[in-house]
């Protein structure tokens, strides 16, 4: 079985990947249209508030999924969720840097066996060093069976 | 009713039901834009069975934007601060399901409220579920 505590104790909180991103403002006022969503900010690019939708900052990917080193869990991975958390508006067509940690690793026992629950966390920054917005990617892999 | 400032809110609170585009198609279009299309999971039913899964799928941000927009919807001038979405079990495109929303936490002070989320399909079988806070206009 995994060692949980020590993958927490080893790998938490550790920035393995820097990315850099631009938002483009057409492809981020056609994700929020194809939702259905309504206000202007975020369908608009022309609208003096447009921003990033907040399913397109889901939607960015870093570099690496896991740390180098980190070990193989085995089992199938799936994507358990996302989550966004939003300190201000994000702008399109401006550099974003993004920094991924993993943010919490834990584990839950069901009648199937063991769920291993990775949290990464991309934080993403604008070119004067100002943190805009967070977003989580769930990954749960199931263990396999010893 | 839609939601204008914080005294407009009440603890259990539910926001109106609403049915999201769950249709192949839509889900065919969503995955083009955002760039997951070429696998066939969110495109064709064919393919995404051979690949093991039931049919194809709704993409997991399709479903965090279907709640961003009744979130919108029900309170327009609020500000969506965390969103947190749980994929518990694949939303198969070409099936109806519901969305339900329920308030569950109430910050007068900092004028910030918390929702209780759901995507349910037809059997009441939950397949995301999740949280968001919103901040509030007090006035």
């Amino acid at each position: 079985m995994v060692d949980v505590e020590k993958l927490r104790s080893d790998y938490l909180n550790l920035e393995f990947d820097r990315k850099g991103f631009v938002i483009n403002a057409e492809n981020s006022a056609a994700v929020a249209r194809a939702y259905g969503e309504t206000r202007l900010e975020f369908v608009d690019p022309f609208d003096s508030n447009f921003q990033a939708c907040l399913p397109i900052l889901a939607s960015l990917v870093s570099g690496r999924q896991l740390p180098i080193d980190f070990p193989s869990l085995g089992g199938i991975s799936m994507d358990g969720g996302k989550a966004v958390t939003s300190i201000e508006p994000v702008r399109c067509g401006i550099e974003l840097t993004g920094k991924t940690h993993l943010n919490d690793i834990y584990a839950k026992s069901g009648r199937t066996g063991r769920m291993i629950f990775l949290v990464s966390r991309i934080e993403l920054y604008n070119a004067s060093g100002k943190h805009l917005a967070s977003a989580d990617s769930r990954q749960v892999i199931r263990e396999n069976p010893e | 009713m839609k939601i204008k400032k914080m005294s407009d809110i009440k603890f259990g609170m539910e926001l109106p039901l609403f049915i999201p585009d769950t249709s192949l198609s839509a889900a065919k279009e969503f995955a083009k834009i955002v760039g997951y299309s070429g696998g066939g999971r969110f495109e064709n039913h064919s393919q995404a069975r051979a690949q093991g899964l039931p049919g194809a799928l709704l993409p997991g941000i399709m479903s965090m934007g279907y709640l961003t927009r009744v979130i919108h919807e029900w309170a327009p001038s609020g500000t969506i601060q965390h969103i947190d979405t749980i994929f518990r079990a694949p939303i198969l495109a070409d099936h109806k399901h519901i969305i339900s929303a329920v308030v569950t936490d109430i910050d007068e002070e900092n004028s910030v409220i918390v929702l209780d989320l759901s995507i349910k399909n037809l059997k009441a079988e939950t397949r995301v579920f999740g949280t968001a806070t919103i901040s509030i206009p007090k006035f």
